[in-house]
């Protein structure tokens, strides 16, 4: 890579200085920047509320079909096509559908911009959605859910989100099934497509090495063009979360075992008191209470965790480990018991202030890649963190003390509202 | 997560072979150790990788799965730093960090605010040298590293059969035992082979150190003097470099579990390696890129597209390793289809595709795309140290990655031709398939 020079910039020196800029492009349509000099790359980061959370009834994983097909040609270019002009380009595109929204990642060589964005533009705007591309999907989306029915922790995984979500739309498969993947028509993807695809819901985070007039002149030109719906695609709160336990059968020496239990939403005032009382519980590492106590001193489980999962309008607390089948039901008691002492007995001081010096020091490492703060930047618009989060976040962090934490932990935790979902043998007590 | 390299091998070899100018400063300490530094001062931030020149393949017989036992254990603490002390001091300061186990190359890695930066130099330094261990930490320890095997392979059918492929592939070496080990020596590991292994082996001349971030050579050369100068090398690895024999037998391996949905066919070719030739690699690399890389290979086009047998179909090939490399096939039917059909079709196939399929065309595509990959191989912190890391532990220098570029641009049709008909003729292969 000789002909290339690197002028790194020392632009992330410490965290006040860590300035973006919110701008506006002709059409209106809003993104925050970063321009990075340091490497020749320009990352976006874009999203859209809705996902697979407003797929089509009877017709689920429309949404992850509509994303897989997004790479697979446009109105010009057949996928064969494309693909080469991709890598022509240095070009990367891809897009996920999520359970609350479609997350789509952009990067391009800065000397390729120009056809990188309109190849971008194509994609986003003009898939071609060829019959022949559509089944062809489709049988790769048909051969992907097979292999996750045979794998253990991916099945696991399904089931707990069916059984713990009850009737609210994030208890169905992202992918779909068999059957329902098999229902869906082109004019049911172009139908989702344009309805995912409008600019209300739609946010985006960009960063790399590119000018500021230019950069909104590619996201004029890639995102321009959509429609406004004016529809809410936010997700429901959770009523009915399932409690106890579920069992699945398969037969595997080892069991695995998912957990949830209510969270909250990303906005709510006490999000960074509950991510720091899970940081404690299963969160953080090597350094959790779940990990120190179920792997490090009886060495249950190879792997144990918990985390939250925010959406915009509630949350939950997800965790989950494997353990071979004699010892599944002492390795729930201990999860239930590490619940119940943190319900009761709260976490001390040093954990407090360990958990606060972690969220602290950890947030420089964004800074890092093109992508990584491209991504930020998004996700901070995503959950409408505010324009001065950057600042806050530090304020937010330093003004929790021990008492509001531990209010905040006696007042959501309870192993009461823990749910199981075991897939394997378990052999009973 | 303590991970193995299997996987690991698998995600890096689509990216590891970016190049590039990292502009890498090195030196070597009197006792060995080897000091990498990547300058990239873009946030207050680094990332420390400590790369070992061994993995599985200096256990001894009847004793796999210990190169991967000691990586867990090195998080346990020491006479001065008790108690998991470095873990719980990196999360205190934001950090993150993680270690895996391969067959060539063992390697513990940490990213961390760049202020705390001599005080993460230390604590490395101190647990080459001064791990204190209890028999008790060792009997809980190896109840992890079972349920880890029990999660990886035992509770993996496709695990499984990849497994079994490699007993039969390497015969007589090391790439053909599990990294994490076989259940019955895992269970015999004692505490005296752990600290045995970990005396022998764990020194600075079988090390390298590798700092890329907001760090300046000069400070960095400062500090690692001083956390290391006073540890003693000892004896060089001792690598039994044991060679397989070519196959006589055509050899198909069959797994057969109620719990697979989806019938999956494998094959793994013992290969060269970029130690045997650079240039020669990446023209095998090309190729196989062309012929079996991603949804517009040669394969993909002829047996998803058009003949819509396969939902999938490709292939890769590995060669950053000490010994033998190797080629990777796959093929997810549509339908049940037999697995000599499966190899039958794809023989024919590669064949035919070798003579008339690779064009100039494609192979400028393939360059253009490898060229920019090694762009974004630059675009973060960790990625480089690991791609310098992996490099000179299984045997290449420092100007062979630094000057990858200039052999790329040397490859030419002819070259990756030839590379492929001598894949096309390698016998040294064994057959999978994974079904119901």
């Amino acid at each position: 890579m000789r002909f290339i020079f690197l002028f790194f910039l020392l632009i992330f020196k410490n965290l006040d200085a860590f300035e973006y800029k919110n701008l506006k492009t002709n059409s209106g349509i809003e993104f925050w920047f970063v321009e990075d000099k340091s490497i020749p790359i320009v990352s976006v980061s874009f999203s859209f509320r809705g996902g697979s959370s407003i797929d089509i009834k009877d017709k689920n994983g429309v949404s992850n079909l509509m994303t897989s097909l997004l790479d697979e040609g446009t109105r010009n270019l057949t996928s064969k096509q494309f693909k080469n002009e991709m890598k022509m380009n240095g070009m990367k595109l891809s897009f996920s559908t999520q359970k609350d929204k479609i997350d789509g990642v952009f990067q391009i060589i800065s000397a390729q911009a120009k056809d990188g964005f309109d190849l971008f533009y194509e994609a986003l705007n003009h898939p071609s959605f060829n019959e022949v591309d559509i089944n062809r999907v489709k049988r790769q989306v048909i051969s992907s859910i097979k292999i996750d029915e045979s794998d253990l922790s991916t099945l696991a995984s399904n089931k707990f989100n069916q059984h713990f979500f009850n009737d609210h739309v994030f208890s169905n498969n992202i992918k779909g099934s068999e059957e329902s993947i098999k229902k869906i028509t082109r004019t049911d993807l172009v139908n989702f497509h344009k309805r995912s695809f409008v600019k209300n819901n739609l946010v985006i985070g960009v960063a790399g090495n590119i000018n500021v007039n230019k950069i909104k002149k590619y996201i004029e030109h890639v995102f321009g063009e959509l429609k406004d719906n004016q529809q809410n695609y936010s997700i429901k709160q959770f009523k009915a979360l399932s409690v106890g336990q579920k069992f699945f059968e398969m037969k595997t020496p080892q069991s695995s075992v998912l957990f949830g239990h209510p969270g909250l939403e990303r906005n709510n005032e006490n999000f960074f008191a509950l991510r720091i009382a899970n940081y404690i519980l299963g969160g953080g590492g090597f350094q959790s209470r779940l990990y120190k106590n179920v792997r490090e001193k009886k060495g249950l489980v190879y792997s144990i965790y918990s985390y939250l999962l925010s959406y915009e309008n509630d949350g939950v607390i997800v965790g989950g480990f494997q353990t071979r089948n004699k010892s599944v039901f002492e390795t729930i008691e201990n999860v239930k018991n590490e619940w119940k002492k943190l319900n009761k007995r709260g976490i001390t001081k040093s954990e407090l202030d360990n958990a606060k010096a972690y969220f602290n020091g950890s947030f420089t490492r964004n800074f890092t890649s093109t992508l990584s703060i491209a991504r930020l930047l998004q996700v901070v618009q995503y959950y409408e963190l505010g324009a001065d989060y950057f600042i806050k976040r530090e304020k937010i962090i330093n003004s929790l003390n021990l008492e509001k934490v531990n209010g905040i932990i006696s007042e959501y935790f309870s192993n009461e509202k823990l749910f199981f979902m075991i897939v394997g043998e378990p052999e009973k007590k | 997560m303590k991970i193995v390299g299997i996987l690991f091998i698998l995600l890096f070899c689509f990216e590891s072979k970016s190049n590039i100018n990292f502009n890498a400063k090195s030196t070597t300490l009197e006792n060995g150790l080897r000091l990498i530094v990547v300058e990239n001062p873009r946030a207050p931030v680094v990332a420390q990788m400590m790369w070992y020149n061994f993995g599985s393949n200096i256990e001894q017989r009847g004793k796999s799965g210990l190169a991967h036992f000691m990586e867990h254990l090195m998080f346990k603490g020491t006479k001065k730093f008790p108690n998991s002390y470095y873990s719980d001091y990196l999360s205190k300061i934001g950090g993150s960090e993680n270690a895996f186990t391969s067959y060539d190359y063992t390697a513990y890695y940490q990213i961390f605010p760049s202020q705390h930066l001599e005080k993460i130099i230390e604590l490395e330094a101190d647990r080459m040298n001064n791990l204190t261990l209890t028999k008790k930490n060792v009997e809980i320890e190896k109840k992890v590293i079972l349920e880890e095997r029990f999660q990886r392979i035992e509770s993996n059918p496709s695990a499984q059969l990849d497994e079994s492929i490699r007993t039969v592939l390497f015969p007589n070496d090391y790439y053909g035992r599990p990294i994490i080990g076989w259940k019955h020596e895992i269970e015999n590991l004692s505490y005296d082979d752990v600290i045995d292994f970990y005396k022998e082996n764990y020194n600075p001349n079988n090390a390298i150190l590798i700092l890329s971030g907001d760090i300046k050579f000069k400070n960095a050369k400062k500090l690692v003097n001083k956390y290391y100068k006073s540890i003693k090398p000892s004896q060089k690895i001792k690598l039994n470099k044991l060679d397989n024999p070519d196959l006589k037998t055509s050899t198909n391996v069959e797994l057969s579990n109620e719990n697979v949905k989806q019938q999956i066919w494998k094959r793994i070719y013992r290969t060269k390696s970029y130690n045997d030739s650079i240039t020669q690699s990446i023209a095998l690399d090309l190729g196989m890129k062309i012929l079996a890389g991603g949804t517009s290979s040669l394969l993909y086009e002829e047996f998803v597209n058009k003949k819509k047998i396969f939902s999938m179909v490709g292939g890769f090939f590995q060669g950053l390793t000490k010994g033998n490399g190797y080629i990777y096939f796959y093929a997810i039917p549509n339908k049940k289809v037999e697995q000599f059909e499966i190899s039958d079709m794809l023989d024919n196939f590669i064949v035919q595709a070798i003579d008339e399929g690779i064009s100039e065309e494609k192979l400028i595509l393939e360059k253009k795309k490898y060229y920019f990959d090694s762009i974004y191989g630059m675009d973060g912190i960790l990625k480089p140290a690991e791609i310098i890391g992996e490099a000179l532990t299984i045997g290449l220098s420092l100007d062979d990655i630094e000057n990858w570029n200039d052999k790329l641009d040397e490859i030419n049709l002819e070259m990756v031709k030839k590379e492929l008909k001598e894949f096309s003729k390698n016998r040294n292969f064994v057959t999978g398939n994974l079904k119901n």
